[in-house]
């Protein structure tokens, strides 16, 4: 927890701890790895704080004009300039916003950029963005999205073949999940072990284990 | 007139029993609120606190953004039936005496400087009052800042010692804090060792203050190891929070 | 340029998957149609208060108090006490409650538990009377919304039949033409266990206790509340929406039915 120190001596370290003379300092709750390669902290709970080129699932919640306001489970609300959508020539006389998108559509974005005093800008350019019109939505925490991501889309991918399900995962803790009914309530079973992962347990094991996997779609017979 | 009674009698023990270093029971829980980012319970003594974190969040009004570090915000609020005569729900001056006081006990444990252009509020509910409760109040804020995930430099821990009956005791609950003849609430962060809260009331010969700055100081240890086994007991099951992975040594 | 949280925003997919579900009897969280979500009641949770009560619904979650004190009474009903019910929409409850002035859920949120405990007549004023046009005692409930999960009317006001159910005053008299507390505690004069329920009407379904998402997304809610006997004393709706007549009486009829049950859930909390 925080103040803690998490170990002394000459480490390389990660966020969310602090050198202090030659102690390791926790400067959130989490779990801390101390190895060879370094100290880690692995925060357990913890706001969403959007970072350029991150993929989230937003939702649109106003459109005053110019664009759309997305709520993107953050303390910052996204913006989607309606000249990204509709292109350079965009012009509120000429072009209705409602026919792209409405207060409470869902979509995948991407953080554009991120300045100074002003909210993140979004843009659905890129492939798998845009608008999301089907699936259910999940909500988990974003500290633990990565584990659902797995090195490299690893855990993801074997979510999304043993159940034969879509998934959507937004950086900011928002999953859009579309699939057959008992696919898309495996799924939420399995986020559900993974935000209340135990120390030490062998979560990879443990999912593949519960989906019944073993044998990957595509493998030889 | 009515004689003053004695508070700590010929055997030393109080009112309630405790002797002049003893904590009252304390209880603590973290989570119980489902909306707030972080949320903790708290019972010290007959008082009944409950301390909620929203944030980092918007700023509202807009105009009060902070450009490079988080605004923060604390609402120490008093519930109608928390105290004997009931208590109008508006905001009297004390409270927001008190609220100031609060944020500025917290906030130095806060990295602000992480959440620019964002607001982290504290709310203080006391559901019922008997003493110490801004000091229980921070106890319980510091939990709920954990459990908020929000980065500090250190948890927050508060207690209050005092004088009564011409003794240094811990802890004042609400009798003694009325009519003892000085109450000094004191916070601070236990690792870093800074003190963020101390309010002195009543007057202390250098010696007496410095028994009962002291005692304050050992009281809030104990209070912190409290707060760590809350916080332990919610997310690591009571299990040790670092590991040695992969052969490397703690 | 950035907005305020001001109202929750049910996405699109998840209005059409709520609708869906119902359209075959369910909802969201697996519950059915005529389901309410699990009730507790925890009575005596603040011992300085003269009665409370801690309910949840679900996650939402109410903390409720009675204060007793004596007090001049109206001059146009001089034998009458005074009973004042209040309710706070704390700001901790929800990230859509802000600290100042009552917002306009928050003072009809009080307006209709207020009214709710009036109009049952569950507390005898009657018998608060201690010296005509002079004294009487003021019995004040407050109501604390602590977390919100929709359905803030019926916790609310259970909380606070469950907290005036508890509660225990002082006697007073009159001695020597003085106004005196004896050491002797009594309860309120209370008689009777109203029980609201309310019900959203959700397209062409009727979901009985709306959670938040289910509250977002109603088109009309209704609230019935029935006596021990199973007459209905209160009822109100709400939302810029209808209830067909049909609706109405299904509304009471579910109101009278499930009213049997938590009654027993509330009174067996204030034993």
């Amino acid at each position: 927890m925080p103040g803690d120190v998490i170990a002394s001596g000459d480490f390389r370290y990660g966020s969310y701890i602090e050198k202090r003379g030659d102690q390791y300092v926790a400067l959130r709750l989490g779990l801390a790895e101390v190895s060879s390669d370094g100290i880690r902290l692995n925060p357990l709970t913890g706001p969403y704080l959007p970072r350029v080129e991150d993929q989230v699932v937003g939702k649109v919640i106003d459109a005053p004009g110019f664009g759309w306001v997305v709520d993107i489970n953050s303390c910052f609300t996204g913006y989607l300039p309606a000249s990204f959508v509709f292109g350079r020539d965009f012009s509120p006389a000429t072009h209705d916003l409602s026919t792209k998108f409405v207060v409470g559509d869902i979509m995948g974005a991407r953080i554009e950029s991120f300045e100074r005093a002003r909210d993140p800008q979004l843009s659905i350019r890129g492939p798998g963005l845009g608008k999301i019109t089907s699936g259910v939505i999940i909500k988990m925490s974003p500290t633990r999205v990565p584990r659902l991501i797995g090195k490299r889309g690893y855990m993801v991918n074997m979510v999304s073949s043993l159940t034969n399900c879509d998934l959507k995962v937004g950086q900011n803790g928002v999953v859009v999940v579309a699939g057959p009914e008992e696919g898309v309530a495996k799924v939420a079973q399995v986020i559900s072990m993974i935000e209340n992962e135990a120390q030490g347990a062998d979560l990879t094991r443990n999912v593949q284990d519960f989906l019944g996997g073993g044998e990957q779609v595509g493998s030889q017979a | 007139m009515e004689a003053k009674r004695r508070l700590i009698d010929d055997n030393g023990l109080r009112l309630d029993g405790r002797k002049w270093n003893e904590l009252r029971p304390i209880k603590m829980e973290v989570g119980n609120l489902k909306n707030a980012d972080g949320s903790a319970y708290i019972e010290f003594g007959k008082n009944k606190i409950v301390a909620a974190v929203y944030g980092p969040r918007e700023v509202h009004p807009k105009h009060e953004v902070i450009a490079d570090r988080a605004l923060v915000r604390a609402r120490y609020h008093m519930a109608p039936f928390s105290v004997d005569e009931r208590k109008n729900p508006a905001p009297s001056r004390r409270e927001i005496k008190i609220s100031k006081v609060i944020k500025e006990a917290l906030e130095p444990a806060i990295i602000v400087t992480d959440y620019p252009r964002t607001a982290i509020e504290v709310f203080v509910e006391i559901l019922q009052s008997d003493g110490g409760s801004r000091c229980a109040g921070i106890d319980a804020a510091s939990l709920a800042l954990a459990d908020a995930g929000i980065n500090m430099r250190d948890m927050v821990v508060g207690v209050s010692a005092g004088i009564i009956d011409d003794q240094v005791v811990l802890d004042l609950d609400d009798s003694e804090d009325k009519e003892g003849s000085g109450d000094m609430p004191v916070a601070f962060l236990p690792n870093l060792n800074q003190v963020t809260l101390l309010q002195v009331d009543g007057i202390y010969t250098r010696e007496k203050f410095q028994k009962a700055f002291e005692l304050a100081i050992e009281g809030g240890r104990r209070v912190y190891e409290m707060q760590r086994k809350a916080l332990n007991d919610k997310f690591f099951g009571g299990a040790p929070q670092v590991v040695a992975a992969e052969g490397g040594e703690a | 340029m950035s907005l305020m949280k001001k109202n929750y925003v049910v996405e699109s997919i998840r209005r059409a998957q709520i609708i869906s579900l119902l359209s075959q009897g369910k909802r969201v969280d697996g519950r059915s149609l005529g389901d309410m979500r699990p009730l507790t009641i925890k009575t005596g949770v603040i011992q300085k208060a003269n009665g409370s009560s801690m309910v949840s619904l679900g996650d939402t979650q109410i903390v409720a108090g009675v204060k007793v004190a004596t007090g001049t009474p109206f001059p146009d009903t001089p034998d009458k006490g005074l009973l004042v019910v209040n309710a706070e929409l704390l700001p901790l409850s929800s990230p859509y409650a802000e600290a100042g002035p009552p917002s306009p859920e928050a003072v009809e949120l009080a307006r209709v538990v207020d009214r709710g405990i009036r109009e049952s007549e569950m507390v005898d004023v009657s018998a608060l009377c201690i010296t005509p046009g002079k004294t009487v005692y003021t019995v004040f409930v407050d109501v604390n919304i602590m977390n919100v999960d929709g359905n803030l009317f019926d916790a609310a006001s259970y909380a606070v039949v469950a907290a005036l159910r508890t509660a225990k005053m002082t006697k007073y008299v009159v001695e020597n033409d003085k106004v005196t507390a004896t050491t002797e505690r009594m309860p309120l004069p209370v008689s009777k266990t109203p029980v609201s329920l309310t019900i959203a009407r959700i397209g062409d379904a009727l979901v009985v206790d709306p959670n938040a998402e289910e509250e977002a997304s109603m088109d009309a809610r209704i609230t019935i509340a029935t006596e021990d006997d199973g007459n209905v004393c209160a009822g109100q709706k709400g939302e810029a929406s209808f209830f067909t007549p049909e609706q109405v009486l299904q509304a009471v009829d579910t109101s009278i039915r499930l009213g049997k049950e938590i009654r027993k859930v509330i009174q067996e909390a204030s034993a």
